[in-house]
């Protein structure tokens, strides 16, 4: 009796779990799994839409390596993920700590500085075009500069404002894993008359090491697939000076109808950051054995 | 100590208007008759809802922001239902498929969506899915995030509540919707929002999947004004504003659900 009963509910349970499950399943397959092998098969392929992909190899990946611009791409996004998230994570750190502390006023502060990074990215980028227009907010506080138009500037001045968009962002997440650390610590620190300095490098910086590793990971992946600034402040230009790996994809596809060899870029942008999310965790383990 | 405590707080201040100002100069931009003066320093009159009624009757933006709000709210419902029953069913149910579902979220977390862009594109092209709204929607009818946030959430749930619904012999898909889904409330409510503010920022699709303009959504619209209007900086900003309002409204109210989202695996083990 209790056998039977015991079966029949496995049964309902089982059939409730698949049922939840499916459309999920389903999903996951159709828009995920499928497209990432597909996306794996066109890279070996050359295909402009029109008629089948036609088999060529890995003709896709020696064409990469031969090219100049795709290097030039390459540059160009390992500069912007190095000068996004190195400034950005030390800015936010130093003001978070203040920061982080009790009060009406900091908490109101909290909330502010929080603020851009809450703004869609479309939006904001949009109020960036006219702070870069000529008479713009940077030609008034800066001097007048040619700001995106000038393959020596165009860079910095895409930089300067994500920086600005997402360092909030990493100010709200150290902000809560300091108020997470224990008041003790620092309290012992100072009695030990530890100074400011020291105890935010010998203390604080030490145990935010979780912390650390994971906006480490979200800023750096996060930047390696960042599209939005360059494709509406500069187009990639001027002269590819901001052509970040995931425009050059999209301009491959959707302006040259090179769909293999667009395939095989984003296969080469995958493994990037697979590569680097596997690193970071090898060392999170090894940090915690 | 007081002092150095006092300058701290006014390097804060300072700090945070710095990171305001190009916020302030949004609204003055956004406030001006004209394109006279670009700075964004100073108000010349007050034009904004000139400006705004100016584009909402002048062109298709109605037509956008109806759009973006269609296709955000159907993605946003529609993934919260999906992402619910998969993240319960994953964290409390035995069933055939588990561990499927489970290797499908895990490889979905992992691939970024550069790769499966190009063959999604392909295949809805070959079913006459692009420039429609079903082509808008279907790529983000579920999330890993989505199912793994609810599955940490529903792993919480305390086995008694389930274990005594069923000796009282309720039905699991009973179980799910009167007993799980209330308790879950927070965590449907971090991916409701999270995938709102995500469609109500997407570009790169609709810019792929939609070329007719009766399909553009509030991103695109906003990319090619200049296109439109010529380059009216005053109301394109204004626009660009009335884009903002919405998320930083919602942020407003659901702030903490925003934070638990962001910040879900940073501090927490």
């Amino acid at each position: 009796m209790t056998r039977v009963m015991t079966r029949s509910m496995t049964g309902s349970e089982a059939r409730a779990g698949a049922g939840l499950a499916a459309p999920a399943i389903v999903y996951f397959v159709l828009f995920w799994a499928l497209p990432a092998l597909a996306a794996l098969y066109l890279s070996f392929t050359s295909y402009d839409l029109s008629g089948t992909p036609e088999w060529v190899g890995l003709e896709n990946y020696r064409q990469m390596w031969a090219n100049d611009e795709f290097w030039a791409s390459v540059r160009v996004t390992l500069l912007y993920t190095v000068f996004a998230v190195g400034p950005t994570i030390v800015i936010a750190l130093v003001v978070a700590v203040p920061l982080a502390k009790p009060g009406r006023l900091r908490a109101w502060l909290r909330g502010l500085v929080f603020i851009p990074a809450v703004m869609p990215l479309v939006g904001a980028t949009v109020l960036w075009q006219v702070i870069y227009s000529t008479g713009g907010l940077a030609d008034t506080l800066a001097g007048a500069h040619p700001w995106l138009t000038d393959s020596g500037y165009a860079i910095w001045a895409l930089l300067v404002m994500v920086i600005w968009k997402y360092v909030g962002l990493y100010v709200i997440i150290f902000v809560a894993g300091l108020q997470a650390l224990s008041a003790n610590v620092f309290e012992a620190a100072a009695i030990d008359g530890a100074r400011a300095l020291r105890t935010f490098f010998l203390v604080t910086v030490p145990l935010l090491r979780r912390t650390f590793t994971f906006v480490i990971v979200v800023a750096v992946t996060g930047a390696m697939q960042s599209f939005v600034p360059a494709y509406l402040l500069t187009k990639g230009g001027p002269v590819n000076a901001t052509q970040v790996l995931p425009l050059y994809l999209y301009n491959n596809a959707f302006s040259y109808s090179r769909f293999g060899y667009a395939s095989a870029i984003a296969i080469v942008l995958l493994v990037a950051l697979l590569v680097f999310a596997f690193t970071q965790f090898k060392l999170i383990r090894s940090d915690e054995e | 100590m007081r002092i150095s405590r006092a300058l701290t707080t006014l390097a804060l201040i300072g700090f945070v208007a710095l990171m305001l100002l190009p916020l302030y100069s949004m609204v003055v931009l956004a406030s001006a008759p004209d394109d006279s003066d670009l700075s964004g320093l100073r108000f010349h009159g007050f034009a904004l809802f000139d400006n705004i009624g100016q584009i909402m009757t002048d062109g298709r933006f109605p037509r956008y922001l109806l759009n973006s709000v269609l296709i955000a709210s159907a993605v946003s419902v529609l993934d919260v239902a999906i992402s619910a029953a998969a993240g319960y069913a994953l964290a409390r149910l035995r069933f055939p498929g588990r561990a499927a579902l489970l290797n499908l979220v895990i490889i979905a977390l992992s691939l970024t969506p550069a790769v499966v862009m190009i063959p999604v594109f392909v295949a809805l092209s070959e079913i006459g899915w692009l420039n429609s709204y079903q082509g808008l929607i279907a790529p983000f009818l579920a999330s890993a995030l989505g199912v793994f946030l609810v599955r940490q959430f529903a792993l919480g749930i305390p086995a008694q509540m389930l274990h005594a619904a069923r000796v009282d012999g309720a039905g699991e898909l009973r179980i799910f919707f009167l007993i799980a889904v209330p308790l879950l409330r927070p965590a449907l409510l971090t991916v409701l929002l999270l995938q709102f503010l995500a469609q109500w920022d997407n570009l790169i699709w609709p810019l792929i999947a939609a070329s007719e303009q009766e399909l553009w959504t509030l991103p695109l619209a906003l990319s090619s004004f200049e296109g439109e209007h010529g380059i009216v900086y005053h109301l394109q900003t204004a626009a660009a504003l009335l884009s903002i309002l919405p998320p930083l409204a919602l942020f407003a109210l659901l702030q903490r659900y925003y934070v638990s989202g962001l910040t879900l695996g940073g501090i927490k083990r």
